[in-house]
């Protein structure tokens, strides 16, 4: 039973190793002296890290990106808390049908999605703009934050919204009273997934972007295409980073397993 | 007081029917009607119905990509989905603490671009930062080696990208997994990896077999990974629709491509679906 416990770490701590192997290496050549690539790094030096922000054409990528991810996350949950609730509260079939319509991005491979609104942007003549992106994430990861919040709702006891109700509070005094502070940490977590998923997402970017609005992950491909550069190591550890820095919080300040899903037996 | 009743519950649904349908359900539908499209010399096209574009890919190069797309992406996902179905089920066993640890460290590693995924395993596998100095150093090589650009290193690429979401999808159903059950086929005398194989994952294949489904999805429309980790002919099939869109300005063929490309992936599931169930009957 022991053995078999041992074996079981090992293969856990193997996976996990895999996992984090690429990070590591990435932090490491992120630290060389010289524009070299090389693993240990040669002579430290954060200079790679200084680039990010003064040579211009990353620094505006760092910022396009930015501005894209967190307006995209309101855009999804402006989406998914509706069809959410409209779902959970009325039942409604035409919710079910949106619910529907919210998990396709996740059935169909990203560079039709992709294709497709490039070719509905083009139609209007309004292309490679910002709004073009922070739509398509928006609509595009709307997936995620519907299905969490809709966990969080079901587990809401209806039985409290009976009581608010005979207390005297219409739908709306409802919600807004006994509904969204008990979901809020759905909906948080929601956009943080959004968010941290939006700054990383590549190929939209890439087809909307039209080589004129580029956001730090097309940034990255475009160098790699045309020679290597220490700036790309820089900013993938700073991705990284920001993403562990975004899930750790989740982490500690929420209950993370239970958003992902888990489902403990004291919870019935 | 029922908020404007039935009038108000649907207008709740306004703005979000308005995003889905203009900006997802819409840019489908015109995507149909320009595959037909014609395509004059000069790079534009005009309105017009014709099937050219249809025909065009059924040319060795494309049908080559298209079974090299498949291909890739049964194995990946198959891969994740072994390795991801123990790492899980582990998980949901360990302490809560461990448990939020591991979970974070997952959700970092999905969330990264695939840009930078690929580019940090090409680092890992290249010459003068990878593994092999490592094994140098260790004595088990001579001199380092590339083991970047290659069947191989696409094949674990796209695996290490997919693995993180095989673990997100089983996560909930490896955490409803009744300790008691397992406990009893134990008690019994069955040895863990027999109880794991024999119990957990027939009870798991539901679960399993819908995260085999998304994960071929996702790996049909791996569009960095084959560029940068393997060579011209392990290009995938999203890598010709991009080349078509934006590199040659073809987006009449770009999206009979992609309609195609969409049917061939649907069909696939569904018949996966269909095996599935069938299994499912069988097994009971």
């Amino acid at each position: 039973m022991r053995l078999g416990r041992l074996a079981r770490d090992t293969f856990v701590g193997l996976v996990l190793m895999t996992m984090a192997a690429p990070l590591v290496v990435v932090a490491g050549v992120s630290l060389n002296a010289r524009k070299m690539l090389f693993f240990p790094p040669r002579g430290l030096s954060l200079h790679w890290y200084a680039q990010v922000f003064e040579k211009r054409a990353w620094f505006e990528a760092l910022t396009t990106s930015l501005t894209v991810a967190v307006s995209a996350g309101v855009i999804a949950l402006a989406i998914a808390l509706p069809i959410s609730y409209a779902l959970w509260r009325y039942r409604i079939t035409y919710a079910r049908v949106l619910y529907g319509i919210g998990m396709l991005p996740f059935a169909l491979p990203p560079v039709i999605t992709a294709l497709g609104m490039l070719i509905f942007w083009a139609n209007l003549g309004y292309v490679g703009k910002i709004p073009n992106i922070v739509i398509a994430h928006g609509v595009f990861l709307v997936t995620l934050p519907m299905v969490m919040i809709s966990l969080g709702l079901e587990s809401i006891d209806h039985e409290v919204l009976e009581a608010a109700r005979i207390m005297g509070a219409d739908d709306r005094t409802a919600f807004r009273t006994v509904v969204l502070p008990l979901i809020l940490p759905y909906l948080v977590a929601g956009y943080a997934f959004v968010f941290v998923l939006s700054l990383n997402e590549f190929i939209i970017s890439y087809f909307l972007g039209q080589f004129v609005t580029v956001t730090l992950p097309v940034k990255v491909f475009s160098q790699l295409r045309s020679g290597y550069s220490p700036v790309i190591a820089s900013v993938s550890v700073m991705f990284i980073l920001l993403a562990v820095a975004v899930f750790g919080a989740i982490g500690r300040f929420g209950d993370l397993p239970k958003l992902l899903g888990a489902w403990r037996p004291d919870d019935r | 007081m029922k908020a404007g009743g039935r009038r108000g519950r649907l207008f709740v649904l306004g703005f979000p029917s308005l995003m889905l349908g203009a900006f997802f359900l819409a840019p489908f539908a015109i995507m149909v009607v320009y595959s037909f499209y014609h395509r004059v010399e000069s790079g534009f096209y005009e309105p017009g119905f014709e099937l050219t574009h249809y025909r065009n890919f059924f040319s060795p190069l494309f049908t080559r990509h298209l079974l090299i797309s498949i291909e890739f992406s049964v194995l990946a996902a198959a891969f994740s989905c072994a390795i991801a179905l123990p790492f899980t089920f582990i998980l949901s066993r360990y302490p809560r603490r461990l448990q939020v640890a591991i979970l974070v460290t997952v959700l970092s590693v999905l969330s990264l671009s695939e840009v930078i995924v690929a580019y940090s395993w090409s680092v890992l596998l290249s010459r003068p930062a990878g593994i092999s100095n490592l094994l140098v150093a260790i004595g088990l090589m001579d001199r380092p080696q590339s083991w970047s650009r290659g069947y191989w290193a696409v094949l674990f690429g796209l695996t290490y990208f997919n693995t993180p979401f095989a673990v997100l999808i089983m996560f909930p159903q490896c955490t409803r997994l009744e300790r008691e059950i397992t406990e009893a086929a134990q008690t019994m005398g069955a040895s863990p990896v027999r109880t794991f194989l024999t119990v957990v994952v027939p009870m798991l294949r539901p679960t399993i077999l819908s995260a085999f489904i998304l994960l071929f999805v996702f790996t049909m429309g791996a569009f960095v990974t084959p560029q940068w980790l393997g060579r011209p002919e392990h290009w995938m099939f999203a890598i010709l629709i991009g080349d078509q869109a934006l590199q040659r300005g073809n987006i009449p063929f770009a999206a009979a491509l992609a309609m195609f490309f969409m049917v061939v992936t649907l069909a696939l599931v569904a018949i996966t679906v269909r095996l599935g169930r069938s299994q499912e009957a069988r097994f009971r």
